[in-house]
């Protein structure tokens, strides 16, 4: 993943690389042609003051000759040679010729051949001068190139964190403000005002979003609850119902038997909505007072309280606090949690095998055995374990994930060596 | 023994007053918050039950009313909202006792026994069964004078079936005076068999009659 403004900075560094590198060439091209041309202007003036300067003195036949092998030996520019005829046209040329003094050294000239007539006689004149040589201007254009190359870039840089951090500031608000958020808080999110007009914008649908979540979200809330209360009282009368049926006193084996029946389906959905009950008296933050409880004694309450059905099914149960713990939280729902994790234990572990609880370094840990893994997705989600056959009302694990994200604490299954584990890390 | 019903749900109230009635109690009902008002002001009761959410007031009121007039009623909240907040309001107000609906009329007369025996004879709180001698302060039992150690969830039992005499109540019912809500969790309430046949083990052996009965398929009743 990249950020956004870095992809458009790819694409302008790159365009303008390219640009720089095609300009090298170019650049070499403009400069050899103004060297060039300016070398002839040059070498032309000094073909003028020749001609005019060897004119002016004057000199007999013998002096001319020795002044040109003594011109022609000295003056390293240029050569006179005598020639019988005029050249028709001056002409220029480009040359490289080996150093004479620096043996790897190659120097490159630029030349004109011309003709001057002195004394009434025609005579050659050569004028050679020195230009750079093309790879070092070539280079020296480069190197020039490069570091304007990476002065365009920092540059680039330099604004792109600069621009990116002013101008992405109202996005970044909201997006940390969209973090932080919990719909199950209910509280609605005030997006700072920006002067960006698409930021404006995503924040205005975001409230709308979000104020529409966040009234859904307390209607489901507040239909649970009630549908729970209503669900109370018809049940409080079937129960009674069954109870004053029980003392019928001409019941025949049969019907005591439905009777039966009737009390454990009762008995399920009496715990199922007094489980969605609670589930909605949690999420509505209910159970708002708190006090200093250690675990280790909430933890030896529940298992004294559920002593009868560990024996019933004989079950070992091993108990170690290694580390006393002290939390601040609210006393019913502490017990609520430890009740659920050791009713799950107990309920979902086989005759004869062993429950081992642990207390340590702020964790509780309570493992039982068994053969397979259970599903992580779906264990603290609502109903989503299938509870046809066992006593479960499907809530056990929602309530205890309720609780703990409620005090932030941290719950985890694991499944190794045969043994589930579930652990709370306060 | 008079009983003061308080409660809406007519069906339910009239229940209760049928399970109870067994029990040599004479109840009454109240369905609104104005009746329980002519009632309590005008009557004396063993026990009330109270149901806090009352068509024309608030149940606490009620109970505030009985502290203000100085009654003695003993009072037990039959409530479906089932809030710690509620429960320890009423309490803090005067109740003696509170029950989350839905519940069992066994558990129900078992409290009422309870709040009137605490009610009318404080201290000196003894309970005379048949041949048995239970001691509710000292939480001791025993048949022709002679204790007999019963462990505290057979004691438990033991009250739980003098407060419903003769009646049939069931192991789910049973289960659930024992561990409290925790019982509705499991199918299976195998234990309280087990500390029923020890409770009648040793009331047996303490040379005590076989009052307590199994009925078949549904529960247990305790007969005399």
């Amino acid at each position: 993943m990249s950020k956004l403004l870095n992809k458009p900075f790819k694409a302008f560094t790159i365009y303008a690389l390219v640009i720089l590198a095609c300009s090298i060439p170019v650049y070499y091209f403009v400069v050899n042609s103004i060297w060039m041309e300016e070398l002839d202007e040059h070498n032309l003036i000094i073909k003028q003051r020749i001609e005019n300067k060897l004119g002016n003195i004057q000199l007999d036949e013998k002096e001319l000759n020795e002044t040109l092998l003594l011109w022609n030996t000295l003056q390293p520019g240029s050569r006179l040679t005598p020639i019988s005829q005029p050249k028709e046209r001056d002409s220029v040329y480009t040359f490289t010729r080996q150093n004479e003094y620096i043996s790897d050294e190659v120097d490159r000239f630029r030349g004109l051949s011309s003709s001057i007539k002195v004394n009434g006689k025609f005579y050659h004149l050569a004028i050679e001068t020195n230009v750079e040589e093309a790879d070092e201007t070539v280079v020296a254009i480069a190197l020039v190139t490069l570091l304007f190359v990476v002065l365009l870039v920092a540059g680039f840089i330099f604004l792109n964190r600069k621009i990116s951090k002013r101008i992405w500031q109202p996005f970044q608000n909201t997006l940390h403000k969209l973090k932080s958020f919990d719909l199950t808080e209910g509280k609605p999110i005030r997006f700072e005002q920006t002067d960006i007009e698409e930021f404006e914008e995503l924040n205005q649908s975001l409230h709308k979003l979000i104020d529409k979540n966040i009234s859904v979200y307390s209607q489901q809330k507040t239909f649970l609850e009630n549908a729970s209360h209503e669900l109370q009282t018809p049940l409080a009368v079937l129960k009674s119902k069954t109870d004053l049926l029980l003392q019928n006193k001409h019941l025949t084996a049969e019907q005591s038997e439905i009777l039966n029946a009737i009390e454990l389906p009762l008995s399920r959905i009496s715990r199922v909505n007094k489980n969605l009950l609670l589930l909605a008296k949690i999420d509505n933050s209910q159970f708002a007072e708190t006090e200093n409880l250690d675990v280790s004694t909430v933890l030896t309450q529940s298992t004294e309280l559920l002593a009868d059905y560990i024996q019933d099914k004989n079950q070992n149960l091993s108990h170690e606090v290694k580390q006393p713990l002290t939390l601040a939280c609210n006393k019913l729902l502490l017990e609520i949690l430890l009740n659920n994790l050791l009713i799950n234990a107990i309920r979902h572990t086989p005759k004869n095998s062993t429950i081992i609880i642990q207390l340590k370094d702020n964790m509780l840990q309570i493992q039982n055995t068994g053969t397979e893994a259970l599903n992580k997705e779906k264990l603290f989600k609502r109903f989503a374990v299938s509870s046809s056959e066992t006593a479960s009302s499907g809530l056990g694990l929602s309530i205890v994930k309720e609780i703990c994200h409620r005090y932030q604490w941290q719950i985890n299954y694991t499944f190794e060596n045969y043994l589930h584990s579930f652990s709370v890390i306060f | 023994m008079k009983i003061l019903i308080i409660e809406d749900e007519t069906e339910l109230a009239l229940d209760i007053a049928k399970y109870l009635s067994s029990e040599n109690y004479l109840c009454e009902i109240a369905s609104t918050y104005q009746k329980a008002t002519d009632k309590i002001t005008g009557y004396q009761y063993d026990c009330i039950l109270l149901d806090l959410m009352l068509p024309g007031g608030d149940g606490i009121r009620l109970l505030e009313l009985l502290k203000r007039e100085n009654k003695q009623d003993g009072v037990i909240i039959i409530s479906a909202k089932n809030s710690l907040e509620d429960k320890i309001k009423g309490l803090q107000t005067g109740a003696d006792d509170y029950l989350a609906k839905p519940f069992h009329h066994s558990e129900l007369s078992a409290r009422i026994h309870s709040v009137i025996r605490r009610k009318q004879f404080n201290n000196s709180n003894v309970i005379e069964q048949n041949e048995i001698t239970i001691d509710l302060p000292g939480k001791t039992v025993s048949i022709k004078n002679k204790p007999v150690n019963l462990t505290k969830k057979e004691f438990d039992l033991l009250l739980f079936f003098i407060g419903n005499k003769n009646r049939v109540i069931s192991k789910g019912a049973l289960a659930e005076h024992l561990s409290g809500d925790i019982a509705d969790m499991f199918d299976n309430h195998d234990f309280v068999y087990a500390h029923i046949k020890n409770l009648k083990k040793k009331l047996s052996e303490a040379g005590c009659g076989n009052y307590l009965k199994t009925i078949y398929g549904t529960g247990y009743k305790w007969e005399s």
